[in-house]
């Protein structure tokens, strides 16, 4: 039988139990400053955990912004209260913001599915394309449909508040939401990767004639990783417009499901949470930085950052531990010999 | 006698003006290792592209123990039991030798992808059984020791064995053999030779796209020769090979 406490697994859950302890004791001992970092790279990190699931099918998605956009259109509009200022017509669910999420989070699923039964029966780059302009009719939708998504200037996304909790004047409460949601997404994507779905994703992916030969039918995994990326995207984008406190046509759009695919390819796509989490939690933070000190600069510094990783680090920021590793047992190596 | 296990009713299969299958009838009995020849370009591989799934032929029926699958995927004749090998690429070459067949063999697994998600005990023993089958035939193909070891870093005759071993891996009922000895030589070969007839003695059903014209009279109990894309020879190996349009189609006519 096989063992189930094995290094590695003991290892993994260390570095989750540590990394875990770590976020919250921020949220206490970190400053207000901080949090305003941290949210959105937490945000960034579960798409980015979804973008990876699908990228471990072998599929390339260009289109997480626009789900992302989905999560935070369908959330607002089934929250918002203030109808006159957005000349919105349509304040009329005003359900719990954690209810709109929710919803949210399976709108998005359910489009995601039927994307993705229409576009994954081919795959590569006819499935890139239509998730590419997915991103544009997205916008357009939006901003061609004023009276239920309030045009160019967008929809007002109450603060969460159940409880009691106050979410407005204090970071905290949304930080630990936002952390709770990171923690469930790592969860769900970890063990999809561990089960028997995850092995088919990588036979899909390593070669699709034979896994198809062999008896796996495609499109059927591809969906799977495309929908459960869908819906985290659109959760992880209901959250960001709450966070925001408003939704508008521009706010995730092409640049963002590009700057996904940077975090992604620069984390590392090895791991299904890892790479994702630490390339978020990198480039995220760095991105807001550059946009507030040098405007335009920071997609340059991103094309810099991609083709170190591509150089230095080819299997992502998250693996540079073992590369270290494997450079100082290759030095000692070679002193001995 | 039993009905066929394979029968295909004049396929035809047609890129534009090119046929490369010109109404081919073709009926395998089941246990039967036959060897399916022909000159380059003569429809071979499009044949095993018709009856794997991967292509739909432009007319004809393929049938498949009394069943019409002419318009299945690949992966729904991969589940009923007709199962191909490619002659190139044959493996999950970034995964391990161990992987590469427990991913071939967890295709007959019963739970569904739920119950792997969440990890049921049911599924956990069923994921144990197909862990230790693949073991076994690992061990069966003489790749005992070498589980952990990446298929892509295999010598070259060993991924071919492998290749073997994936698709047997299946249970398959009818294995579609694309140019097993292409490219090796001498004792490689005689290895995956040997392998095959362990497979014909299992009771697999076979068919053999083959060049090396002396492994399929080696082996072979029925030889079938395709050339543009029509039957043009189908019978005993020795006969067939010696009939005369068969060695001009090969060779051509002399003057």
């Amino acid at each position: 039988m096989e063992t189930y406490w094995t290094y590695s697994r003991i290892k993994a859950i260390a570095v989750a139990v540590v990394a875990l302890v770590g976020a919250i004791v921020l949220a206490y001992a970190g400053s207000e400053k901080i949090l305003t970092y941290l949210i959105p790279a937490y945000i960034w990190a579960i798409v980015a955990m979804g973008w990876t699931a699908i990228f471990r099918t072998g599929q390339f998605s260009l289109g997480q912004g626009a789900f992302m956009m989905i999560g935070a259109y369908s959330s607002a509009i089934l929250t918002t209260s203030v109808a006159e200022t957005t000349q919105i017509t349509s304040a009329i669910f005003q359900l719990p913001v954690l209810v709109g999420m929710l919803i949210a989070a399976v709108i998005s699923g359910v489009l995601a599915f039927i994307i993705g039964a229409i576009t994954l029966r081919l795959g590569g780059i006819f499935f890139c394309i239509v998730t590419l302009a997915f991103n544009e009719v997205i916008r357009i939708v939006a901003v061609g449909l004023p009276h239920w998504f309030g045009g160019v200037n967008g929809i007002l996304a109450p603060f969460p508040g159940p409880f009691g909790i106050d979410f407005q004047h204090s970071k905290r409460p949304f930080y630990l939401l936002t952390l709770m949601i990171l923690v469930l997404a790592a969860i769900v994507f970890w063990r999809l990767d561990k089960s028997r779905i995850g092995s088919r994703f990588r036979a899909v992916a390593a070669n699709k004639n034979l896994a198809e030969h062999t008896g796996l039918h495609l499109a059927k995994y591809r969906i799977i990783a495309f929908t459960v990326a869908g819906t985290f995207a659109g959760l992880a984008g209901a959250l960001f417009g709450h966070y925001l406190h408003v939704v508008t046509p521009t706010l995730f759009g092409m640049a963002e499901a590009i700057m996904v695919l940077i975090m992604c390819t620069a984390g590392g796509t090895r791991s299904p949470v890892v790479g994702a989490t630490v390339g978020a939690l990198v480039l995220s933070p760095l991105g807001d930085y550059l946009t507030s000190k040098l405007q335009g600069g920071k997609l340059m510094v991103f094309g810099i950052i991609v083709l170190l990783v591509a150089f230095f680090l080819v299997n992502g920021i998250s693996s540079a531990p073992d590369s270290i590793k494997d450079l100082i047992v290759g030095r000692m190596k070679k002193v001995r010999a | 006698m039993s009905a066929p296990i394979l029968e295909l009713k004049n396929i035809s299969k047609h890129f534009g003006n090119l046929r490369a299958l010109d109404g081919v009838d073709l009926t395998i009995e089941e246990g039967q290792l036959t060897g399916l020849s022909g000159p380059n370009g003569s429809g071979k591989t499009t044949l095993f592209n018709v009856v794997s799934g991967f292509y739909t032929p432009t007319a004809g029926q393929v049938i498949f123990q009394g069943k019409d699958i002419t318009k299945l995927r690949p992966d729904q004749r991969a589940a009923m039991g007709l199962v191909r090998t490619f002659q190139s690429n044959v493996l999950f070459n970034d995964a391990s030798v161990l992987d590469n067949v427990v991913w071939a063999s967890s295709l007959r697994s019963r739970t569904g992808s739920l119950a792997a998600f969440i990890g049921t005990r049911k599924h956990r023993e069923e994921e144990r059984a197909i862990v230790a089958k693949a073991r076994e035939i690992l061990e069966y193909w003489g790749f005992s020791g070498q589980e952990k070891i990446l298929a892509s870093e295999l010598p070259h005759g060993d991924q071919r064995r492998l290749g073997l071993a994936v698709a047997s891996a299946t249970d398959p009922k009818l294995l579609l053999i694309d140019e097993p000895v292409g490219g090796i030589g001498g004792e490689e070969r005689e290895n995956v030779v040997r392998h095959i007839k362990q497979l014909q003695e299992r009771g697999i059903t076979m068919i053999l796209v083959e060049h090396h014209v002396k492994t399929i009279l080696a082996i072979a109990e029925r030889f079938v020769v395709l050339d543009f894309g029509r039957k043009i020879a189908d019978g005993a190996p020795l006969e067939v090979a010696a009939q005369p349009n068969v060695i001009e189609a090969y060779l051509g006519t002399r003057g």
